[in-house]
């Protein structure tokens, strides 16, 4: 080798076709820490790192064959402490001598290398970040696609609620109005005045009453509150209703009728311990003629029956509510009246807010009133209270004047 | 015949003959690693050369990062030409990687195929500790992979990228052409990756079609004690120890190599050893 060749300043080597070292130049000898007869005949994998012996067959060795060349690889030498030397290598095949060597020349670029390192960490953390940031996209718009589905299901849910308080309030106007279609008009004749007094809460009515004329001189007088009130109880005043109205213009005995209602009451909830329902009841059966009345309450507020020197008696409960327990036994009870008599019924929503005493009080004072200018009486007290309460329950009053 | 996969693979054929024989490339080449083989057999053998897809001048478009994450895609390529061309009772030739992944076609098709010659086959480069030796550590293929980085292989600004982007710069694209085999820079780095961290081992025995193992002398890639593993485990196997060093007899030693398949072909009277 010549003597500039020798002391290039880049490493300089010959190898065979079966790439074994032929020679090497004093620079790479130095860089590789080796005497040349160390390294002549040795195979070039002798000097190669072992990632850089995979490269070089892997690339190298098709790479010249085919092309006869290759530039600008960047390869790792191994030195004799084996210390990996990155470098820069061209290498080209060529006919010398009558055979074929490959010349290799080989640029040390430890300082390169550091910052190609450097390039391709950054690099990498580019590329991670970069695909981060796409995924949080990606998630971020499937998060907003889902957010503008979920806003767009609760605005029709929202619609459709909207639209259910509408028709529901319309259905329960309605059905409000049904139960009040149920309700009689005041009796007045030579025997006696019935006038009743009713104003539902604001849901549906838990209470219904009837009085009706059975014949000459009887007249049923019925009120019932179920418990509760609001589209439930509601349907049990009409369940109800039907059957006292039947059993009453019978004629039945008070008994009976109190039992099928109560029956009709267990029946009803036979199987659900959970929905049953009572109600307080009382039924006054008043015979004109005998001037009597048969009644029985159960559970409900005293009945006051007052007489012409404004004495005051109290019909009391004496059976537990209707549909309450069962098999209970009932037993009329009668008392008589005289002329000039009258009955005070009301259900609580009616005793809550003015107090039974106030209501007996009323009713001496305007026992010689008309039964309508009682009422008033009643209806205004009730309003005055109701100004500072909030109506919750239904009211209800009926008075009976007996003549 | 499919022209679709003909073109997909740069699919080439040669020779007079009528039997099918058909050349699968190593890693990181194309067909042309195949010339000075190839053109021996074209009297007597129908030649069927062709590139996987992302090497040589296939259709690059057809690159899909899910099939050909494993040697399965590759494999499916091989059977896509084959039935593409409706082959029948073909010899199939492959180097390095090629040869797993002809295996693997034959064990899918067996049909296609009458002989496998497999030039410097590896079912499993890494060495399991206490369990099988593939010749290399984790950190050797590592280094690898590292070492194709810094060959700015799988760089898209420098090679891909570069010739995606100036299609009115054919001039790139040559320069393409001169590196690497022409295997696009991006996929010859998946390649890399899923040649070298794969494990077919269990497939060998799956494989029904008698075959011939061509094992270079000095061939660090795939080295003896692997050849022997393959011949040890490949059901109806013959191992040839060559001459030739290195891990491209097919190039380096072009002679030896066809000798040694003419022999496998029954065309001499061979000699057992």
């Amino acid at each position: 080798m010549n003597e500039q060749l020798n002391e290039a300043p880049c490493g300089y080597l010959t190898l065979s076709e079966e790439d074994d070292i032929l020679s090497v130049n004093q620079t790479l000898l130095k860089l590789l820490g080796y005497n040349l007869d160390q390294l002549q005949g040795q195979p070039i994998n002798y000097i190669l790192s072992a990632s850089a012996i995979l490269f070089h067959q892997l690339y190298l060795v098709p790479l010249i064959k085919l092309e006869n060349q290759i530039e600008e690889i960047y390869i790792s030498l191994k030195s004799v402490d084996d210390e990996e030397i990155p470098v820069l290598l061209n290498a080209v095949q060529r006919e010398r001598d009558g055979r074929t060597i490959i010349e290799c020349v080989v640029i040390p670029m430890r300082k390169r290398n550091e910052l190609e390192n450097e390039l391709l960490i950054a690099k990498k953390e580019a590329e991670t970040a970069l695909n981060a940031r796409n995924k949080a996209y990606a998630d971020l718009e499937i998060a907003h696609e889902t957010m503008k589905m979920q806003k767009n299901k609760l605005i029709e849910l929202n619609e459709k609620n909207e639209k259910f308080k509408v028709d529901t309030e319309r259905e329960l106007g309605l059905a409000k109005k049904i139960q009040e279609t149920l309700l009689p008009v005041p009796i007045i004749n030579e025997h006696l005045e019935i006038q009743a007094y009713y104003k539902g809460s604001n849901q549906l009515s838990g209470d219904i009453y009837g009085f009706y004329q059975i014949d000459a001189q009887r007249y049923g007088l019925i009120l019932l509150d179920v418990m509760g009130h609001g589209l439930s109880s509601a349907l049990i005043t009409m369940s109800l209703h039907s059957i006292f109205e039947r059993l009453i213009l019978k004629g039945s005995e008070v008994k009976t009728v109190m039992k099928e209602l109560d029956d009709h009451l267990h029946s009803l909830f036979k199987n659900t311990s959970k929905s049953s329902h009572y109600c307080t009841a009382v039924y006054l059966l008043i015979d004109t003629d005998k001037r009597e009345i048969n009644y029985i309450n159960a559970g409900h507020p005293s009945v006051l029956l007052q007489d012409i020197n404004g004495k005051q008696y109290e019909l009391r409960s004496n059976r537990p509510p209707l549909g309450m327990f069962e098999d209970i036994l009932f037993k009329t009870n009668t008392v008589t009246y005289n002329k000039e008599s009258m009955l005070c019924l009301y259900t609580d929503g009616v005793e809550e807010p003015i107090g039974s005493d106030r209501l007996c009080s009323l009713l001496k004072t305007y026992s010689a009133a008309p039964l309508s200018a009682l009422k008033e009486e009643v209806i205004q007290s009730l309003r005055y209270e109701e100004d500072t309460l909030q109506r919750k329950d239904d009211q209800c009053l009926i008075l009976v004047k007996l003549k | 015949m499919n022209p679709n996969i003909l073109l997909r693979n740069n699919v080439k054929i040669r020779g007079r003959g009528t039997r099918p024989m058909i050349f699968a490339p190593g890693f990181g080449c194309d067909q042309n690693v195949w010339q000075s083989v190839a053109k021996d057999f074209e009297d007597e053998y129908h030649i069927i050369l062709f590139d996987y897809v992302g090497s040589g001048n296939s259709d690059i478009q057809a690159y899909n990062v899910e099939r050909y994450s494993t040697l399965d895609g590759y494999a499916q390529d091989v059977l896509d030409v084959c039935s593409a061309l409706d082959l029948k009772d073909a010899i199939f030739v492959g180097h390095s990687v090629g040869c797993v992944i002809g295996m693997l076609a034959s064990i899918k098709h067996p049909e296609y195929f009458s002989k496998l010659v497999l030039v410097g086959p590896s079912p499993c480069y890494l060495n399991l500790p206490n369990d099988y030796y593939g010749g290399f550590e984790k950190e050797q293929l590592l280094g690898l992979i590292d070492m194709m980085d810094k060959n700015y292989i799988g760089w898209a600004t420098a090679f891909a990228g570069t010739v995606m982007s100036n299609p009115d710069r054919p001039e790139l694209k040559r320069d393409l052409e001169n590196r690497f085999c022409s295997t696009d820079p991006i996929i010859a780095r998946q390649f890399a990756e899923v040649t070298f961290f794969a494990d077919n081992r269990k497939d060998l025995a799956k494989v029904k079609v008698p075959s011939l193992i061509l094992q270079c002398s000095k061939d660090v890639i795939a080295p003896s004690a692997v050849g022997e593993y393959i011949h040890k485990h490949l059901p109806d196997s013959t191992l040839k120890v060559m001459k030739a060093t290195g891990h491209c007899p097919h190039m380096s030693h072009p002679e030896e190599t066809i000798f040694l398949i003419r022999q496998f072909l029954d065309e001499f009277p061979t000699n057992d050893l």
